[in-house]
């Protein structure tokens, strides 16, 4: 037996490699899967410029090409960015996806002709983008695969980092930033930080999400004194509004990964909920400083902030809104 | 003309002698050493990819999985003690391995036809897990059966150092093939289907279902008598031994975590601590189940957890250089070298024949509850008083556990040599 089976063993090794050699020489000669076509349509009149990625729902291979929609049309479109998430301001843009190997995730910044400048490979998983107003800085949430160690069906670890746009270097994450809550020093073993604002009038200034235990605390951060202060609890994925004085946010149902979107004052801390009815993923987007932008993670809405009315569609088959300024130059 | 030939002759049987006398492994060891590794390439083939392939081509977010991970944890413990009664029963621990290994290759050929829903992949998941914990009891079982109880530790080295060559391999070849044939996720599967085909194919072929020490006469086990294991007079103090050490040790991926904020480094290097423990491990699981065989399991077993104290060590250092991460790395793998393997090793010389597999399923289950108890509190006293803190407790745990746990394993070593 045994030196039949080594023979058949043997043989079979030759097959192996030759069948595995040859589909992978056919795959590396074949046309590798490249993402063109897919263009959102939009469905109102946006007054001011949208950038979207846009979702093909029947192709999602098709998914990720960004676009700019204004006044209800497609006015610019990107050839070779492909994002899972997207963010631009003052004429620098983030796009984070998965780079176009696939053996890895990058981040690629990006100018106001959609021109990469740098690429950064990511620790994980997309998951928030932003940029501050004056284009300075930029920060990004990631996923991190295979570090959920408290073994939880729930539990995750997220990375954030805020970069130098001009350079392309990290200038911290905000895991080694020190924290206070009401004055004292603050620190867990399950700390986790996601979705950063920058405040549109300083972008030394922002705002996060700390997650640890089963609160999710909103702080306020400093760039240069690598430091944040726990403000209140119940505030994820805080986006300021252009003046600075309001906060959209997703606020938990319950337990779940259920999300409401809540607009809150600066000032008093107080929140009220807004007009939509979905559950929202997503770090709101302000179109203008009465008007909240988001996705549900197929169309892009949008909803008055203060609570009245109901919200609109505003681009069909699209994610990641991102409020441009009308000669914003993208 | 005629000496040289003979000098040759005699040369070369003398050289692979010593050789051979060095690392004596059955061939069954070998070959079940090769099945791992096959498979555990072309597991971690498909665990590197898949979270891309997800977004990339699903458009979904890999999030979803973490749910069924948990849920499936869980499972696995059971499918492993049934698993491993079900093969002493039957005295058919090549089929019932067997059954494990095709479900987690069926799963690799499910993802090349079928792969294109995100339905589809959660239950290609679902039943490489179920696979996965079919076969490891079993498979163990066969590793101790066709070894001399003299040599088990050698051949638990072996059969763990060829295992996690595979699972460094795997993630080569993953990136390998994306960076010949970009974003063809097809043919990452297709590949993976053949490592697990072949994989099958050397455990049918040439893997010895009966081998040495399997019990060929006697009635087949019953269900009650895998159960009064649990207190058999030497296999039950090894298992409460086993229990307190694992929940005194903390778990790497905590370590890991304790390292990266003690060590103000690159985040980008953090796959570097895994690496680095890996090849630690590959290079010491042979050399220590060696030792294990010529000094004894035992001794070996209790160092090697207290090898744990150099990484508590580090981890209680202000500040961590590159030549103390590296001690710590190399301890680490030292202690995974001496302990998982060994501990393994120790209840196949512990436990009697016809419940080879009941018993080492029930000892997996045993620690990876203990584990997981551990990374709980360890978690729980991180967050209520600090990483430093909650190491010196765990630090004090492990040196009770040591003192209550040797007199327990050396009486149970004492017994099964006895017996």
């Amino acid at each position: 037996m045994d030196s039949r089976g080594g023979k058949i063993t043997v043989a079979l090794v030759v097959v192996c490699v030759l069948l595995g050699g040859g589909y992978v020489v056919y795959a590396a000669l074949g046309p590798s899967q490249t993402t063109t076509g897919a263009s959102p349509s939009a469905a109102e009149a946006a007054g001011v410029p949208v950038m979207v990625r846009a979702v093909d729902p029947v192709k999602p291979t098709l998914n990720g090409r960004v676009f700019v929609v204004e006044d209800g049309r497609v006015v610019r479109r990107s050839h070779d960015l492909a994002c899972e998430r997207v963010y631009y301001a003052a004429g620098w843009g983030i796009c984070m996806g998965v780079a176009p190997s696939g053996v890895d995730y990058t981040a690629t910044i990006f100018n106001s002709r959609f021109e990469p400048l740098h690429t950064l490979t990511l620790l994980g998983l997309p998951s928030r983008a932003r940029v501050s107003a004056d284009g300075r800085y930029g920060a990004m949430t990631v996923f991190v695969a295979g570090d959920s160690y408290l073994s939880s069906p729930t539990a995750f670890s997220t990375r954030t980092t805020i970069l130098d746009m001009k350079s392309g270097e990290q200038i911290g994450q905000l895991e080694q930033f020190e924290v206070t809550k009401d004055g004292t020093p603050f620190d867990a073993v399950d700390f986790n930080f996601w979705g950063i604002t920058f405040s549109p009038t300083d972008s030394n200034t922002f705002y996060a999400t700390l997650a640890t235990g089963d609160h999710h605390y909103l702080v306020e951060g400093d760039v240069n004194s690598r430091s944040m202060h726990v403000l209140r609890d119940g505030v994820e994925c805080p986006s300021l509004s252009p003046n600075g004085t309001q906060i959209a946010f997703k606020s938990r149902i319950g337990d779940e990964n259920r999300w409401h979107v809540h607009v809150l004052d600066v000032a008093g801390l107080k929140d009220h909920p807004v007009a939509e009815q979905r559950s929202i993923d997503d770090q709101v987007e302000w179109l203008d400083d009465k008007t909240l932008v988001y996705s549900d993670g197929e169309n892009v809405y949008t909803a008055p902030a203060d609570g009245s009315g109901e919200s609109q569609l505003l681009v069909k088959d699209a994610t990641s809104p991102v409020r441009l300024e009308s000669r914003s130059g993208a | 003309m005629y000496q040289v030939e003979a000098s040759k002759a005699l040369l070369k049987p003398r050289l692979w002698a010593r050789r051979t006398s060095r690392l004596r492994v059955p061939r069954n060891v070998v070959m079940l050493g090769t099945v791992s590794l096959l498979t555990d390439v072309s597991s971690e083939m498909v665990a590197t990819v898949l979270p891309m392939y997800l977004i990339f081509s699903l458009g979904a977010s890999p999030l979803v999985f973490g749910a069924i991970d948990g849920t499936y944890r869980g499972a696995a413990a059971l499918v492993q003690v049934l698993s491993g009664f079900t093969s002493d029963r039957w005295r058919r621990h090549k089929e019932v391995a067997g059954l494990g290994y095709g479900l987690s290759a069926l799963g690799k050929v499910a993802l090349v036809t079928a792969g294109s829903t995100i339905g589809g992949v959660g239950a290609i998941v679902a039943v490489d897990r179920v696979g996965k914990g079919i076969r490891t009891a079993p498979r163990d079982a066969l590793i101790s059966l066709s070894s001399a109880k003299d040599k088990l530790a050698t051949s638990f080295g072996v059969h763990r150092a060829m295992d996690s060559v595979g699972a460094m391999l795997g993630p080569l070849v993953a990136f390998g093939i994306l960076f010949l044939a970009p974003a063809r996720f097809d043919a990452v599967f297709v590949v993976s289907t053949l490592f697990a085909v072949l994989g099958l194919a050397v455990l049918v072929l040439n893997v010895e279902g009966r081998p040495q020490r399997a019990p060929r006469e006697g009635a087949p086990p019953r269900l009650r008598a895998a159960l009064s294991l649990l207190k058999d007079r030497s296999f039950a103090p090894l298992l409460l031994a086993a229990a307190g050490l694992s929940i005194a040790s903390v778990s790497d991926a905590l370590i890991y975590v304790g390292l990266q904020r003690t060590i103000d480094f690159d985040p980008a290097l953090f796959p570097l601590l895994y690496v680095m423990t890996a090849i630690s491990f590959m290079a010491l699981a042979i050399p220590v189940g060696q030792l294990a065989d010529r000094v004894g399991k035992v001794p070996v077993l209790l160092a090697g957890q207290a090898l744990l104290f150099v990484v508590y060590g580090v981890l209680l250092m202000s500040s961590v250089g590159y030549l103390a991460l590296a001690v710590c790395l190399v301890a680490l793998g030292g202690y995974f070298a001496a302990t998982e393997g060994v501990m393994t090793a120790l209840a196949g010389a512990v436990l009697p024949e016809r419940l080879q597999a009941s018993g080492i399923g029930i000892l997996i289950t045993v620690v990876s509850l203990g584990r997981l108890v551990s990374s709980l509190a360890f978690g729980a006293l991180w967050f209520a008083i600090g990483l430093q803190s909650a190491v010196l407790i765990f630090a004090a745990c492990l040196i009770l556990a040591l003192a209550l746990s040797a007199p327990l394993l050396f009486r149970a070593q004492r017994l099964a040599l006895d017996g």
